[in-house]
């Protein structure tokens, strides 16, 4: 595997999307390329920081009843 | 059941008892499948919509849709990414209606809309000498809006949500190798943009491991 093939790689590494065979092939290549590997801690902390620092935010209550009428009102609806 | 015209003419909470069982078993089964994403819809929403009146509609909008579609999901696959297709589809809808522009970035807007919502829940992680640590989450969210708006949407539905690949593909209606090379491509912009946030307050890349 080359740099570039790897550098195609590097997010489904990252996400834990490759195949084995892909795997075991991609981590062979950063073991002997600094370049990649650099690029693929990057990518790793990157996504971790996402993780970490987007807020979560909490649905109001208001909303969180009108969903529940909404069904309640539905299930009346096509029960008549 | 004896008499239609006559049950018609029940109020709506009086006729609860009157919920056969197949739609109270459906009613059931949608709280425990589709309800509990409420928050992650809510999330989404907001992030799409940037504001808190447009995020409720559509969400409400979603869960409407998905109730009265609720046969067609199909049982054992992610009730989630069904959801967030829905969203998706609704939104863009929406926004080809009223002509909107989405994807379209306020800096300011984003900074007001930010500071409105901050106190309804902050997770407190602690501190952190790491440079990218010291990262405010209203740069972190900033830097994401900052992102054309695919390359926002997968990084969103990956690394906040965790959807897996395929799921994202069949969402966005992308081949996977475009995924791929959205997130790869994505999430360098945003460490760039990071990085320079975190110069700005006089962090160097060097404290960095």
């Amino acid at each position: 595997m080359n740099c570039q093939q790897a550098y195609q790689l590097i997010s489904a590494a990252v996400d834990g999307e490759l195949s084995c065979h892909e795997k075991e092939k991609f981590f062979q290549h950063l073991a002997e390329c600094t370049t990649c590997t650099e690029e693929f801690n990057d990518a790793m902390k990157t996504k971790l920081i996402i993780k970490e620092r987007i807020i979560r935010f909490t649905a109001p209550q208001t909303l969180i009843n009108s969903i529940m009428h909404l069904t309640h009102h539905c299930a009346q609806e096509s029960n008549l | 059941m004896n008499n239609d015209k006559q049950n018609s003419k029940i109020p709506a909470e009086q006729s609860t008892s009157s919920l056969s069982v197949i739609e109270y078993q459906k009613q059931l089964e949608f709280q425990k499948e589709a309800v509990v994403h409420l928050n992650a819809l809510y999330n989404y929403a907001l992030h799409l919509t940037m504001n808190t009146d447009d995020a409720e509609d559509l969400v409400q909008e979603t869960y409407l849709k998905a109730y009265r579609f609720f046969n067609s999901f199909e049982r054992g696959t992610n009730c989630k990414a069904w959801l967030f297709k829905i969203l998706k589809n609704n939104y863009i809808n929406i926004f080809r209606k009223n002509s909107k522009e989405p994807g379209k970035v306020d800096y300011d807007l984003i900074k007001d809309f930010y500071h409105s919502i901050k106190d309804s829940s902050i997770d407190t992680t602690e501190a952190d000498s790491d440079y990218f640590h010291s990262l405010l989450h209203e740069e972190v969210y900033q830097a994401l809006h900052s992102l054309p708006e695919e390359f926002r949407e997968v990084i969103e539905l990956c690394d906040i949500e965790g959807f897996t690949y395929e799921e994202i593909a069949n969402m966005v209606e992308s081949p996977i190798g475009t995924i791929r090379s959205r997130l790869f491509r994505g999430r360098k912009m945003l460490r760039e943009q990071l990085e320079t946030y975190a110069s700005q307050r006089g962090f160097h890349g060097g404290t960095d491991r």
